[in-house]
Parts: structure tokens; C-alpha cells; sequence
């Protein structure tokens, strides 16, 4: 048989060139060695709060990347009981805690970060388009930042007396905060006014020094709370400035007396802001940070200088992206899943990918919301599929009609549970409509068609395979390492085309074709 | 009889009674022995019709085909003053959208299972049918109004609500196996067996019934009339083998469910032609499919010629 023979030897070129991809790499993850100088640090953030009643929330920045500064991974703790966790990397790069109830608690949060001298990383500020409003934002006055002050505005017009220009002039009025107002104990002013009128000031009053000067001459400028990475326990967070120039933000320390470039250890961490956690209704919050230096963790490594190679180097992608890239390559573990409950087990479901589908959807959301919204939809759809059937209309704006208030259950379900604080996450569940709205229309036709049991039959089998999808998905040990060997895919295809090729029993034929196989009471009852 | 009750079976077991299954059926036999490009000629049944009427096998006469949404209003019209009939999807499967329509006064009509529909209910039917609701992939597809069948009276006694019909299993052209499927109250008149219709085998050489299977389980009488479903003798047996040969030479598939139906007058009709039949003909006869389709393979092509086959079926009749 032709078709075997090409088989056999396809899954065993498969399973050879795996293996020698996965080698070569592990091979060359050995050789390639740290970059002298590059340092792993332990950042830990240790926040004890008090919350005053239910719904107090805190907001604990992370630390943003920089050309010298990686973070390597966050490890976030599991929600304490009365407590919310809710984590968005992607956008605002905070963890969030909300209170469920009035009281203490406390938040912990570990994050590795790489620190390279000799830097070369896509930086995270290497290019800003601020929107107008945004801009402006970067020019009003604020508490402490008081840049209509009569003071302010002197300083700035007597700074500016000789033309100058853009740059010069940030330089010249970062010239004046480093050394014309001086470093002051804990009493000397925190506030840009103050700092200016006694000439004297702590380092956040010398960075709202800069500030101020700087919006009052029209250049967009903030402040960055952040770390100095050295070990140390109860690491005080440090303030520095950033100028908006052209369309890069450049940091300025009066402090430190540092301009336009940092030390490598300076880990930006909230940036327009000087804490490094927020709270509201909140008492008591005592934040600590330690930071300890780490031995290279397990598959860390740099490769000099930037190579085409790099291309196939997943982990080399920034922190944000590594979640949502493993689950994209943990899904052809979903279809091998999927492929083996049919073909091996033979599990029937409604739609061949809706289990791995409906998996992935819950993967992005608490499992609890996802399940409520998902019970809900269908049941609310099934009802209206039932109404809309009297109506008699056609398939497509019938499809559509249910797609509609699948997706009013999605939104309103969420809105629900947060209103009854039933979920640790408030997020919008983002449940496939096109798949959740077939899913209504099949079970209803398979109701008519065949009974409701069956019906219920393809509905559990779909469950039970999204479950197990689910938890593949979900899988973070293998997830990480399949980041680190894409190529072990190799292995699945060659598997897949194994199962392909599967002519062997399912499972539950076993039980289908049992009277064929009882003792031979039929055939001596036949004709034989 | 029953000698202990275990609800499965071993894979050796079943190996050992040459039962085919499915991942078997579909690799090595359906994806081998049927080109893709051949399935529309069995998946519409437009198509299968056309090929049959060309090879002088008898088919339900098609009264009227609509194919645009346009043609739906025209259907009294396209009806003509016929009282009974049959709506149904070209592209349909396991008996989805089917409509069989005894009787009618003006605009009302009497399905077989006694319920009253008017017209408009037939037309928004029609208009499903259209839109690709029970049509394979959710196509497009076209409704066929046909002659309706009339049962023949020897199942008067084991067809509860509906039609019964004769499968037949062809490889490489050869009847290899074969079953009849009978109504039941559960299966609403329809002859699909997951729905709840009774099978039984049928000897390939005499056209006689041996015992059935109702919901994956042995029975020998009807579930609804307690009557026997065994030794009842299919009629027109060897012309139904010859049209089933007839047809699949057609069709050019060589792994092929054929359904036929028996009318009162007519005769075996062909209804329908299926490139991935079931495998639950192996229940209802009780054996597998395995030997039978393994000793065509064995045959030299020069064996499998028209004018050799029905020896073939009389050494095939008892294997297994």
C-alpha cells in the first residue's frame, strides 16, 4: 500500500528532523553565553495594605523595558481570599488589586529582570506619537508641579533670555535644578515653588523643579518613580525626569546629575507618577522592595549583536508577547487533542474545532466567567432560537438575529457578575460568537432532528472535549518550553499523520459493535 | 443464551469477526475507492437521478426542481393539482428536510405522520431548503418535489409512519452486504437508524430478513407491532441487485451505499446513493464487513466484471 509506505516515511523524516532542530538548539542555547557584564536581579514587591470597605483598590506599577533592561518574567500570586487580582500587562502594565471586603491584606509580586550594559533592546520609549491631548497633559500644571507660579515663570524667562535652542535649553534648565537648588534632608521641599524660592530641595523636589521649568517652557516633560537595581532590602523608589524630544522621551536626574542617559540600572517603573503604587480607599499601605542579584535562570542568554538567526528565537520577543504567543502554539495541541478524541476515543461534538475554540476563549478569562456566560448564551439562545422559529424566518438573518443576543449575554453576563462581585476579573469575555451562534443552531436542529438527548450528548461531549483542551491550553511548564522549541511542533504533525493513518477501533466502537462479538449465539441462531 | 453481560467488546474480538470500523472504513476504503470529484454525483441527488435515468434504472419521478427563492412562490403552481408528493433537499443527508405529503384539501396538506400544513408553512420550507440549512456544509442548495412512494405492502406489518428502504453496500461494484431499515414510532416515520429506526439483514443471495437491530441492540420483531422482521422476503430481489450493480458502475465509486425503495408498483426504486455509508449494516446482519470486503480484494479484476458478479455474491452471501 502506497499511501502507508510515504506515511511511515514522512512521520519518521518528521520525527528525525525534530529531534535534530530540538538538539540543535538545545545546543546552541548551551554555547551561547551570557554577555560579560549582563545581571539577573530578583525584584520583589512586598505591599501590606488596609483596605478601608469593599472595592478599595491598589495599583502596583511594574517595571517597564529599556534598552538595558529586560523584565525576564512576573510571577503574580494566586488572589487571596477577599481579594481581586486583576493583571493587563499588555496595556498598563500594572497589577491590580481590588478588596472584596474591608481589611487587611497584603500583595506579593516577584519579577526576574536581565540588566545588559551593553544594552542594544528595542526600547519600550524608542519612539512616542502623543496625541494632542496627551501632549498637553504633558503641560499643565499639577500639585506640586505648579507651572503658573509667578517663581516658575521668572526662572524660565531669565533661563531663556539668551536665545537658545530646544535642547540647549533643557539642558540649561536641567543645569539650574542640579546645581543651583541644593540636595536637601527629609524636611527640605518636595514642591517645585518651594524648591525654587529656598534654592533647596529632596530629589523629588528637584525633578518637580524640572518639571515645572520645562512645561513652563513648553516642552512636554514627566516624572519616572523607579529603581536603582543593586541588592539591597527596602530599596526606596528614586524620581527622575523625562523630556519629550521630538518624538522620544530622554531622561534627565537632577539627582544624580545624570542627562540623556541613564546607568543601566536604572529601571523605570511608573512613568507620570512618583509612587510606584497607587491606592484609593486604602490605608496603611507600607510598600517594600527588595531586590536580589540571581544566578543566570535556566534558558536565559543574549546573543551579541543581532543576527537573522534571531528570527527563530521566540523567547527573544518582549514579555507581553509571550502569553499570547504560547497559547497560539499550544493550539495545535488543542487540534491533536481534538484528533484523538475523535478518531482514538470517538467522542462526537457539535463542529470539529468549536471544543478547541470555546478552550481558547476561556484561556483569556477566569474559567468561572467564561462558564456562566457560556451556560447563559446558549440557554437564552436556545429559548430565542425556539421563538424565532415560529417566526419563520430565513437562515442568515436568523444566524444573526441569535449572534446578536449571544453577544447582548456576553456583555450583560459580565456586567452581572461584577455587580455581584461573583468573579476574581471583571473582563469581557470574548467567547467565539460565530461558533457559540452555531452551536445554538446545531443543538436546536439536532433537538428537532434527532431528540433532545442526543442533543445533550454532542453538548457534554463538546464540554468535556473543551475542557480538556482547556487544560492543555492552560498548560504554563509546557507552554514556556514550547516557546523555547517551536520545533517540537514537528513532532505533532508527524503524530497527526500518524492518527491520519489510524484504521484501528474507536472506543466507543467497542461498545457499538458489542453484540457482534458475543459468543456466536446469533450466527447458531442464523442460518448457518 | 446470554452468556454474561458485558456492555463492550475487545478489539480482538471484534478483529476476529472482521468488523469494520470507522476510521478503517473512511482510510482505507472510502478515501481509496471514491475520488473526491465523483462525490457530487451522490451528494446531489439531482445528479445521482440524472445518471440513474440515463442507465434505465427507476427513480421517483421528479415533478419540479426550485432552485431560486424566486421559483417558491410558484409552487402551487409548479404542483399542479398532484395530492400526494415528496419535498427534499438536493444536497441533503440522513433524511434531513425531507417532507412527505399524502394528501391535501386546496392548500392544506397532510403530511405521512397526519399533521396539517398550508402552504405557507411549505413554501418557508422550501425557502430553508434554499438558504443551505440541511444541505451538506451549509451550501446553497435546490428543493426537488418528486413522486411520492407508495409502501409496499409485504412491511405493511413492520414500517410504523414511513417508508421502508433497502440498502445495499457496494465494493468495486459488488453487492457485499445488505439490510433493510423499517420506520418506527421512535424514529417519527424516518428509516435513520440513530434515530431510532429498526435495520435487519438481509441474506445477499435470497432477499430474505434475518433478525434486526433497534438502537445499536438485537431484536427479531418490531419494537411497535411485535411482529417478525425475520424470513420476510424482499420482492424483485435479483432485478434490485442487478439496478444496485447498474447504478454504482454509474457512479464510478467504489466504496457505495445504495437506497432503494420498494413500491407497490414499481418496483426497487432507486432513492438515493451514499459515498460514506454506515457501518451499522454490520449490526444488523450481524457480521462484518471485514471478510467480504477482503475477498473482493482477493478476486482478479477479470472476476469482478458484470457477468461474474452474481457468482460472486452467491460465495459472498456466506462469509462471515
Amino acid at each position: 500500500m502506497n499511501a502507508r509506505r510515504a506515511t511511515s516515511q514522512i512521520v519518521v523524516l518528521l520525527l528525525v528532523l525534530g529531534a535534530i532542530c530540538v538538539a540543535l538548539r538545545a545546543g546552541t542555547r548551551k554555547e551561547l553565553q551570557l554577555v560579560p557584564g549582563d545581571t539577573f536581579w530578583k525584584l520583589v514587591y512586598e505591599i501590606d495594605y488596609r483596605a478601608k470597605k469593599a472595592g478599595a483598590k491598589l495599583h502596583a506599577a511594574f517595571p517597564h523595558d529599556t534598552a538595558h533592561s529586560r523584565v525576564h518574567q512576573i510571577r503574580y500570586p494566586d488572589p487571596k481570599a477577599g481579594q481581586k487580582l486583576r493583571i493587563s500587562p499588555a496595556e498598563s502594565r500594572e497589577v491590580n488589586v481590588i478588596a472584596q471586603k474591608a481589611g487587611s491584606g497584603r500583595l506579593t509580586t516577584e519579577f526576574e529582570i536581565h540588566l545588559s550594559p551593553h544594552g542594544g533592546w528595542r526600547s519600550e520609549s524608542g519612539g512616542v506619537a502623543l496625541t494632542a491631548e496627551a501632549r498637553a497633559g504633558y503641560l499643565h500644571a499639577k500639585k506640586g508641579i505648579e507651572v503658573d507660579d509667578p517663581i516658575v515663570i521668572a526662572t524660565v524667562e531669565k533661563l531663556q533670555s539668551d536665545p537658545a535652542s530646544r535642547l540647549q535649553l533643557v539642558e540649561r534648565l536641567f543645569d539650574f535644578c542640579s546645581t543651583e537648588i541644593g540636595p536637601g534632608g527629609k524636611d527640605a521641599p518636595a514642591d517645585a515653588v518651594e524648591a525654587l524660592k529656598k534654592r533647596v530641595a529632596n530629589p523629588l523636589g528637584r525633578a518637580r523643579a524640572m518639571v515645572a521649568l520645562c512645561r513652563a517652557a513648553k516642552i512636554p516633560a514627566r516624572l519616572v518613580a523607579g529603581l536603582v537595581v543593586r541588592q539591597g532590602e527596602n530599596v526606596h523608589p528614586h524620581v527622575w525626569v523625562e523630556t519629550l524630544d521630538g518624538n522620544r522621551w530622554e531622561p534627565y536626574d537632577p539627582e544624580n546629575g545624570f542627562s540623556r542617559e541613564l546607568p543601566h540600572n536604572f529601571l523605570p517603573v511608573r512613568h507620570d507618577g512618583v509612587s510606584i503604587v497607587r491606592a484609593s480607599d486604602m490605608t496603611d499601605v507600607r510598600e517594600v522592595f527588595n531586590i536580589v542579584r540571581i544566578p543566570p535562570p535556566a534558558g536565559a542568554y543574549v546573543s551579541e549583536g543581532r543576527r537573522l538567526t534571531d528570527i527563530l528565537d521566540l523567547t527573544r520577543l518582549p514579555l507581553e508577547m509571550h502569553e499570547p504567543l504560547s497559547v497560539i502554539l499550544l493550539m495545535p495541541l488543542g487540534a491533536l487533542l481534538t484528533c484523538f478524541v475523535r478518531t482514538i476515543i470517538g467522542i462526537r461534538t457539535f463542529g470539529t474545532f468549536t471544543p478547541a475554540l470555546i478552550a481558547l476563549a476561556f484561556v483569556y478569562n477566569d474559567w468561572r466567567t467564561g462558564i456562566f456566560v457560556f451556560i447563559v448564551a446558549i440557554s437564552l439562545g436556545l429559548v430565542s432560537r425556539t421563538l424565532l422559529d415560529k417566526l419563520k424566518l430565513l437562515l442568515v438573518p436568523r444566524l444573526s438575529a441569535i449572534l446578536t443576543l449571544v453577544a447582548l449575554v456576553m456583555v450583560f453576563g459580565v456586567s452581572f457578575l461584577d455587580y455581584f462581585h461573583l468573579t476574581p476579573s471583571a473582563q469581557a469575555v470574548l467567547l467565539p460568537m460565530v461558533i457559540m451562534t452555531m452551536t445554538v443552531e446545531r443543538f436546536f436542529l439536532t433537538m428537532e432532528e434527532d431528540s433532545l438527548q442526543f442533543a445533550f450528548q454532542l453538548l457534554a461531549g463538546t464540554l468535556a472535549v473543551a475542557c480538556c483542551c482547556y487544560m492543555v491550553l492552560r498548560w504554563d511548564a509546557v507552554g514556556r518550553w514550547i516557546l523555547i522549541y517551536p520545533e517540537f511542533h514537528l513532532f505533532t504533525i508527524a503524530i497527526l499523520i500518524m492518527l491520519g493513518r489510524y484504521s484501528g477501533y474507536r472506543l466507543t466502537e467497542l461498545w457499538r459493535f458489542n453484540d457482534l462479538a458475543g459468543p456466536q449465539r446469533d450466527i447458531a441462531n442464523g442460518e448457518k | 443464551m446470554a452468556v454474561g453481560i458485558r456492555r463492550w467488546a475487545w478489539p480482538s474480538e471484534l478483529r476476529k469477526r472482521g468488523v469494520l470500523g470507522i476510521n478503517a472504513r473512511n482510510g482505507d476504503y472510502v478515501l481509496l475507492r471514491n475520488p473526491r470529484s465523483f462525490y457530487p454525483r451522490v451528494d446531489d441527488k439531482l445528479q445521482t437521478k440524472i445518471i440513474s435515468h440515463a442507465r434505465g434504472i427507476p427513480v421517483p419521478e421528479t415533478y419540479a426542481v426550485i432552485e431560486r427563492c424566486g421559483d417558491v412562490r410558484r409552487f402551487l403552481e409548479l404542483l399542479g393539482d398532484r395530492r400526494d408528493f415528496v419535498i427534499k433537499p438536493a444536497s441533503g443527508s440522513e433524511g434531513r428536510g425531507i417532507i412527505v405529503i399524502v394528501d391535501r384539501e386546496d392548500s392544506t396538506f397532510i403530511t405521512a405522520g397526519g399533521e396539517r400544513i398550508d402552504v405557507a408553512e411549505i413554501r418557508y420550507h422550501l425557502a430553508m431548503i434554499l438558504s443551505g440549512l440541511y444541505s451538506l456544509g451549509g451550501q446553497p442548495d435546490s428543493a426537488i418535489i418528486e413522486q411520492r412512494i407508495v409502501k409496499h405492502n409485504i412491511f405493511e406489518q413492520v414500517a410504523v409512519g414511513g417508508t421502508p428502504d433497502v440498502r445495499i453496500i457496494l465494493y468495486r461494484c459488488v453487492p457485499v452486504m445488505a439490510m433493510v431499515r423499517l420506520p418506527t414510532r421512535q424514529s417519527r416515520g424516518r428509516a435513520n437508524l440513530h434515530q431510532g429506526a429498526v435495520a435487519a439483514g438481509i441474506h445477499l443471495r435470497t432477499g430474505q430478513t434475518s433478525g434486526g437491530v433497534c438502537n445499536n441492540r438485537a431484536i427479531s420483531v418490531h419494537p411497535d407491532t411485535a411482529a417478525s422482521i425475520e424470513g420476510l422476503q424482499v420482492p424483485m430481489w435479483n432485478e434490485l441487485l442487478v439496478a444496485a450493480m447498474n447504478l454504482a458502475d454509474g457512479l464510478e465509486l467504489g466504496y457505495l451505499g445504495v437506497d432503494f425503495v420498494l413500491d407497490a408498483r414499481l418496483g426497487p426504486i432507486v432513492l438515493e446513493a451514499n459515498a460514506r455509508p454506515g457501518l451499522a449494516i454490520q449490526v444488523a446482519n450481524r457480521r462484518g464487513l471485514c471478510p467480504r470486503l477482503q475477498f473482493i480484494d482477493e478476486q482478479p479484476p477479470e472476476m469482478l466484471r458484470p457477468e461474474h458478479r452474481m457468482g460472486l455474491i452467491e460465495t459472498l452471501a456466506e462469509i462471515g
